[in-house]
C-alpha cells in the first residue's frame, strides 16, 4: 500500500544556498575540539592529582579514576589532533557554510537569549516571548497566530505545572505582582 | 499454581470502570510526556505524582504505572519520525527506526517498535509474575563485586562496535566517566573536580545532559540542513500492522534474547538504557549481515525496543520486592509508594496482596490497552509535523527548559542544558558518537563506587571478581566481549585452516 | 494492610472536605505562606529524612494546618550538599524549609562545604533518631559474640553504611576504639541500599537507623543487637512475631558503650522575617501534635521532641560542639 506513509517535508522558502561559502572547515573545527577536550583533560588530571592519585589499602583514592580517565582522555585527544594534523586529504569538508551558520544562529542565539531571560523575567514570560518572537521573526508567521500560539502554549504549561501540579518553576516581577 | 488464582483476583479488582478509564488517561498523558523530548518518563511520573495523592493506592499506583507504560511506548514515536530519542533509551531504537521511517517504512517501524515493547514488557511481567518470590532471592545475591561486573559488561559490550573512528569512541567515554565523576565521591566523602563552584557540588545531572546533547542539538541541526524536521507521517493500517506481526516469528533468537537481556539488566539495576544497547549490540553481532544494521533494518528496531521494556518492567520488581529501584523512574515510583503508606519491601508480598497482584494485573492489561492506543493514535501525534517547524522549534526549547529545571530546580541546569545542546552540534559534526558518552554518564559513578566497595570488602585484591560462580561468570563474559573481534578473527582464521567454507556463529 | 488502607481512605476523605474545613479556620499568626511551601530534603527518595517529609506532608495537609500546598523537593545530591547550599542561597525566601539531620555539623567539617547553619533560620527540633547495631538473621546472636567474631575474622569484617565520614562512618570508628575490632566500612549511597546488602550477607553489620531496617527486620531476616542510646526505645508493642522496641538492649547493657542520638529539626533559610519564622514554629508545633506524627514516630521508633526559639540554639550549639569533637577524634575533619 502506497498511502500508508506519506513523507511530509515541509517547504522551507529560507532554506541555505548550497553554494554558500564554507566559513570554517571541519578539519579546523577538529583541531580546536582536540585542543580544547586536551585543555580539559589538563586541567582535570592536574586537579584529580591534587586530590589524591594512590591507590591505599582500601582501594583507589578519590583522584584515581578520574585522573586516569584524564590520561586517556587526553591521549585520545592528542592522537585525534595529530593525525587530523597530518592528513593529507579527505578532512578538507566544510563543517558549516556561511548559510548554515546563519540559520544556526538564528535559533542558538534566540535560545541562549530565552535561558538568559528565565533568569530575569522567570520561564512563563521567557517562553512567551520566545514562542511569539520566533514564530514571527524567524517564521514569518501572522502576528496574531504567533501571538496567540505562543499565549495558549504558555498558559497551558503555567496551568499544568504551577496550577495544577505545584512544580516549581522559575518565576519574575510578573507572577510576583500577580502574587503567584 | 497459587500466583494464578492472585493473579485473577488482581483482574477483579481492576474491572470497574473507574480504573479503566484512570488507565486510558495514564496512557495517553504516558504518551504525551514521551513523545515531548526532554519530559520523559521519570520527569513525566514524577511531575504526576502529586495527582495521586488523592487517590486510594491501588487506583494511583494503576494511574502512574500506566504513565510509565505510556513514556515507554511515546519515546518511540519521535524516534523513529524525528530521529529525536525522547528517552534515554530510546536513542538505541533511532539507529534502525529512522532510517526505515526515510525508506518511507515509518508504519512497519512503529508498528515494530510497538509490538515489541509490547512483547518485551509481557516477558518480564510474566517473569514479574512466577517468580518474584525466587527472584528476590537472587536480587539478594549481588553485593559491589557482581554490580561492578555487571556495569563492566555493559561498558565493555560497547567498546569496538561503532563504525565510528576507534579513539573518538574513547574520547566520547572518557568524558562522560568524568563528568559523571563530579561533584562528592560517595565512597571516600570528598569532593571533586568541582573547583569551588556550588553548582557543580551536586554533579551534572544526566538527563540534564541527555535533553541537552538530543533535544537542543536536534534542532540546531534540524535548521542547519533543508527544512526542518524531515519527518515521516505515519498512518498505520491494519495490513502493515498484520504484515509485522506475520514476519515476527522469523525474530524469534532476537526478541527472546532481548527479553532475556531486558528482565536481567532490570532486575539488576542496570537499567533500561544499557538494556537497549546491548540488545542492539548483541543482535547486530550475532546477524549474518551486522552490514545492513544502522541502515533501515526492522530487527534494528525489534531488539533495543523490547530490552529496553523488557527491562524497565523487570525494573519494577527489585523496587516491590527489596525497595532498591532499578531506574530513575522506578525510584519515583518508590517515592509515591511511601506516600500512599505502603513501605516496598519483602513484606509487600505478604502484607499488601490486593495492591501488588493490582498492581501486576494492571501491568498485563495497562500493556494490551497501551498497544490498542498508540497503534490507533500514531497520526494525531504524528501530526505534529503539519505544525510549522517555526511554531514547533521554539515550543520544543521551551519544553526542554522545563524538563532540565524541573529535575533539580536550578537555574544553572538550564545553562547547561545550552552547554549540552552545542557540544552535541559539535560532536555530531565531527562523527563523535554520542551513545558512549550516555552510557558513561548513567553508569559511570556507579560503576565505580561498585569497583572501590568492592576493593574495600575484599582488603584490595583484584580476585573479589572471580571469587563465586556468579561474579566470576560475569567478569568473564564482559573480558570476552571486550575482545571478541579478536576472538572472531582467530575463530575464522582456524575455521578456515579446517575448511574452506567460513562457518557462521 | 487494613490499617495503611484506612489511613489513606482517611486521608483522601479530609481531601475532599478540605475546602470546606478551610472555611473554619482562623489566621493565627499575621503572615501566611500563599505560594507551595517546599519541604526541602537533604537526602533521596525512601530515606528516613524523605518518609518524615512525607509524613509532614500529609499531616498538614490532612488536618489543614497551612492554606498553601506542600510539596516535598528532594535534594539529596552531593551527600546531601546540595540541599545545604540550596537553602543557603535562597536568603529570605520563607518557602522552602529543611528537614535537616546531623549532616548540617558535619559536612562542612568532612568536605569543606562552605555552610553554617547559623547562617540559616533555626525553626523547631521536631525529633531524636535512633541508631541501632544490626547483623544478619545468621550470624553472631549478641554483641559479645559479634565482637568476638570480628575480632576473629581473618578476612575484613565489613560493616555497611550510607556516605562517607558521616554518623555512620563515625559509629563504626567509635566501636573500633571501644573494643579493638578492625571494621572494614562500606558506604552505601542510602540506608535501604545498606540494609539490603546485609541481608545479602554482603557486609556482616550495620547501624542503620530503625526506619531504614524495619522491613527487613519484621521479615526476620536481620537482628538487631543493640541501640546507641542511654535508654531502651520506649515503644513497647510487637514489631516483630516476637520482639518490640523496648525489647533491644542498649549497647551499653551489653558491653559497648557508645552513645549516639541524631537531631531531626526544621530550619528556615537566612534573612526571613520574625512573623514568617513563628508561623512555621506554630506550624511544626502543631505538626508533632497529630496523630500522623504520634502513629510516625512509634512505626520509625524515634524519639518525640520539640525544641524551639533559644532551647533550640542552646541544643544546637551543644550538638554541634559534640558534633565536632566526634568527627575531629574519628580523624574525619578535613585540612
Amino acid at each position: 500500500m502506497s498511502n500508508t506513509d506519506l513523507e511530509i517535508i515541509v517547504e522551507d522558502p529560507t532554506a541555505p544556498e548550497d553554494d554558500s561559502p564554507s566559513v570554517v572547515s571541519t578539519r579546523t573545527v577538529e583541531i580546536i575540539a582536540s585542543l580544547v577536550l586536551l585543555a580539559l583533560a589538563i586541567v582535570l588530571g592536574f586537579d584529580n592529582w591534587r586530590t589524591g592519585i594512590a591507590w591505599d589499602s582500601t582501594g583507589p583514592q578519590p583522584g584515581y579514576f578520574p585522573f586516569y580517565l584524564s590520561v586517556i582522555l587526553g591521549g585520545a585527544s592528542l592522537y585525534g589532533l595529530i593525525t587530523t594534523f597530518f592528513a593529507r586529504s579527505g578532512s578538507s569538508d566544510t563543517f558549516v557554510t556561511r548559510a548554515q551558520l546563519r540559520r544556526v544562529a538564528l535559533v542558538f542565539v534566540p535560545t541562549a537569549l530565552f535561558c538568559l531571560a528565565t533568569q530575569f523575567l522567570g520561564i512563563y514570560v521567557a517562553s512567551f516571548v520566545l514562542i511569539a518572537g520566533f514564530m514571527r521573526m524567524v517564521g514569518k508567521i501572522a502576528l496574531w497566530k504567533s501571538l496567540l500560539t505562543a499565549f495558549v502554549f504558555t498558559a497551558i504549561m503555567f496551568v499544568t505545572f504551577d496550577v495544577a501540579f505545584d512544580v516549581i518553576m522559575p518565576k519574575g516581577p510578573i507572577e510576583s505582582a500577580l502574587g503567584r | 499454581m497459587e500466583a494464578f488464582g492472585l493473579l485473577m483476583h488482581g483482574f477483579a479488582v481492576l474491572m470497574t470502570w473507574k480504573i479503566i478509564s484512570l488507565m486510558v488517561v495514564g496512557l495517553v498523558l504516558g504518551i504525551f510526556v514521551g513523545v515531548l523530548p526532554g519530559l520523559g518518563g521519570p520527569n513525566g511520573v514524577a511531575i504526576l505524582l502529586p495527582l495521586t495523592f488523592t487517590m486510594d493506592p491501588t487506583s494511583a499506583i494503576v494511574m502512574l504505572s500506566c504513565i510509565y507504560w505510556g513514556a515507554l511506548f511515546g519515546g518511540a514515536i519521535t524516534s523513529i519520525l524525528f530521529n529525536i530519542p525522547g528517552e534515554a533509551w530510546s536513542v538505541a531504537t533511532t539507529f534502525d527506526g529512522y532510517p526505515m521511517a526515510q525508506q518511507g517504512k515509518a508504519a512497519e517501524a512503529l508498528t515494530a517498535a510497538f509490538t515489541s515493547s509490547f512483547i518485551g514488557s509481557l516477558v518480564a511481567v510474566m517473569l514479574i509474575t512466577f517468580l518474584a518470590p525466587m527472584i528476590s532471592s537472587f536480587a539478594l545475591k549481588f553485593g559491589p563485586p557482581e554490580f561492578f561486573a555487571v556495569y563492566l559488561l555493559t561498558f565493555c559490550s560497547f567498546v569496538g562496535l561503532g563504525r565510528e573512528a576507534k579513539h573518538k569512541t574513547v574520547i566520547s567515554m572518557a568524558l562522560g566517566l568524568l563528568i559523571a565523576g563530579i561533584g562528592m565521591d560517595t565512597v571516600s566523602g570528598n569532593l571533586r573536580m568541582t573547583f569551588g563552584s556550588d553548582n557543580l557540588l551536586r554533579g551534572i545531572n544526566f538527563l540534564v545532559a541527555v535533553i541537552g546533547l538530543f533535544g537542543i542539538s536536534e534542532i540546531l541541526l534540524t535548521m542547519e540542513e533543508r527544512l526542518a524536521l524531515r519527518g515521516h507521517a505515519a498512518k498505520i493500517s491494519l495490513r502493515t500492522v498484520l504484515k509485522v506481526w506475520m514476519d515476527l516469528p522469523k525474530y524469534w533468537v532476537t526478541l527472546l534474547r532481548s527479553s532475556v537481556i531486558g528482565c536481567w539488566l532490570g532486575i539488576t539495576p542496570g537499567g533500561a538504557i544499557a538494556a537497549s544497547f546491548m540488545g542492539y549490540n548483541l543482535a547486530k553481532r550475532f546477524s549474518k549481515d551486522p552490514e545492513s544494521f544502522g541502515k533501515g533494518r526492522i530487527e534494528g528496531v525489534f531488539a533495543p525496543e523490547t530490552a529496553a521494556h523488557a527491562s524497565g518492567t523487570a525494573a519494577l520488581l527489585p523496587m516491590l520486592a527489596l525497595g532498591i529501584p532499578g531506574s530513575g523512574t522506578a525510584a519515583i515510583l518508590l517515592g509515591g509508594l511511601m506516600v500512599w503508606g505502603l513501605n516496598p519491601g519483602p513484606l509487600l508480598f505478604v502484607e499488601h496482596k490486593d495492591f501488588v497482584w493490582g498492581l501486576i494485573a494492571s501491568m498485563y492489561l495497562g500493556n494490551v490497552v497501551g498497544l490498542v492506543i498508540v497503534l490507533t493514535t500514531v497520526p494525531v501525534f504524528a501530526s505534529i509535523l503539519r505544525v510549522p517547524f517555526a511554531a514547533v522549534a521554539p515550543m520544543i526549547v521551551v519544553s526542554c527548559a522545563i524538563g532540565a529545571y524541573a529535575i533539580q530546580n536550578a537555574m544553572f541546569d538550564i545553562w547547561l542544558m545550552l552547554g549540552f545542546g552545542v557540544v552535541g552540534y559539535v560532536f555530531k559534526k565531527i562523527g563523535i558518537p554520542l551513545a558512549p558518552f550516555t552510557l558513561a554518564l548513567v553508569l559511570g559513578s556507579r560503576a565505580e563506587d561498585a569497583f572501590r566497595l568492592a576493593m574495600i570488602g575484599s582488603g584490595g585484591s583484584v580476585g573479589v571478581f572471580w571469587s563465586n560462580g556468579l561474579v566470576g561468570t560475569i567478569t568473564t563474559l564482559a573480558i570476552t566481549l571486550l575482545f571478541w573481534p579478536l576472538i572472531d578473527r582467530a575463530f575464522t582464521a582456524v575455521a578456515r585452516i579446517w575448511r574452506p567454507t567460513p562457518v557462521t556463529t | 494492610m487494613s490499617k495503611s488502607i484506612r489511613a489513606t481512605a482517611a486521608l483522601a476523605a479530609v481531601f475532599a472536605s478540605a475546602p470546606i474545613l478551610s472555611l473554619a479556620t482562623s489566621p493565627a499568626t499575621a503572615w501566611e505562606p500563599t505560594k507551595p511551601v517546599e519541604i526541602v530534603v537533604a537526602a533521596g527518595a525512601g530515606g528516613a529524612s524523605d518518609q518524615m517529609a512525607r509524613m509532614m506532608q500529609a499531616a498538614i495537609q490532612k488536618n489543614n494546618l497551612m492554606k498553601a500546598p506542600v510539596v516535598v523537593s528532594l535534594k539529596g545530591g552531593a551527600s546531601g550538599a546540595e540541599a545545604l547550599i540550596y537553602m543557603k542561597s535562597s536568603e529570605g525566601d520563607a518557602n522552602k524549609v529543611l528537614i535537616a539531620y546531623s549532616l548540617i555539623y558535619m559536612l562542612p567539617l568532612s568536605a569543606k562545604i562552605p555552610f553554617n547553619w547559623r547562617d540559616l533560620t533555626p525553626v523547631s527540633v521536631v525529633a531524636m533518631d535512633q541508631f541501632v547495631l544490626w547483623d544478619n538473621a545468621g550470624g553472631a546472636k549478641t554483641v559479645k559474640e559479634f565482637i568476638a567474631a570480628a575480632k576473629a575474622a581473618s578476612s575484613p569484617f565489613k560493616m555497611g553504611g550510607t556516605g562517607s565520614k558521616r554518623e555512620d562512618h563515625v559509629l563504626t570508628v567509635f566501636m573500633e576504639k571501644q573494643t579493638g575490632a578492625k571494621f572494614s566500612y562500606l558506604p552505601y549511597k542510602s540506608g535501604g541500599e545498606a540494609a539490603t546488602q546485609l541481608v545479602g550477607n554482603h557486609t556482616e553489620a550495620n547501624v542503620n537507623n530503625p526506619s531504614e531496617n524495619l522491613e527487613v527486620w519484621r521479615a526476620g531476616q536481620v537482628r538487631a543487637l543493640c541501640v546507641f542510646d542511654k535508654e531502651r526505645i520506649a515503644y513497647k508493642t510487637k514489631v516483630t512475631e516476637t520482639q518490640s522496641w523496648n525489647d533491644i538492649p542498649t549497647c551499653k547493657e551489653e558491653g559497648l558503650d557508645v552513645q549516639y542520638l541524631m537531631l531531626r529539626a526544621m530550619f528556615l533559610p537566612g534573612k526571613v522575617t520574625p512573623e514568617q519564622q513563628a508561623f512555621y514554629v506554630d506550624l511544626f508545633e502543631k505538626v508533632t501534635k497529630t496523630a500522623e506524627y504520634k502513629d510516625y514516630m512509634e512505626k520509625q521508633a524515634l524519639k518525640p521532641i520539640f525544641l524551639k526559639g533559644p532551647e533550640m540554639l542552646k541544643f544546637l550549639e551543644e550538638d554541634d560542639a559534640l558534633n565536632k569533637s566526634l568527627m575531629t577524634e574519628a580523624g574525619f575533619v578535613a585540612k
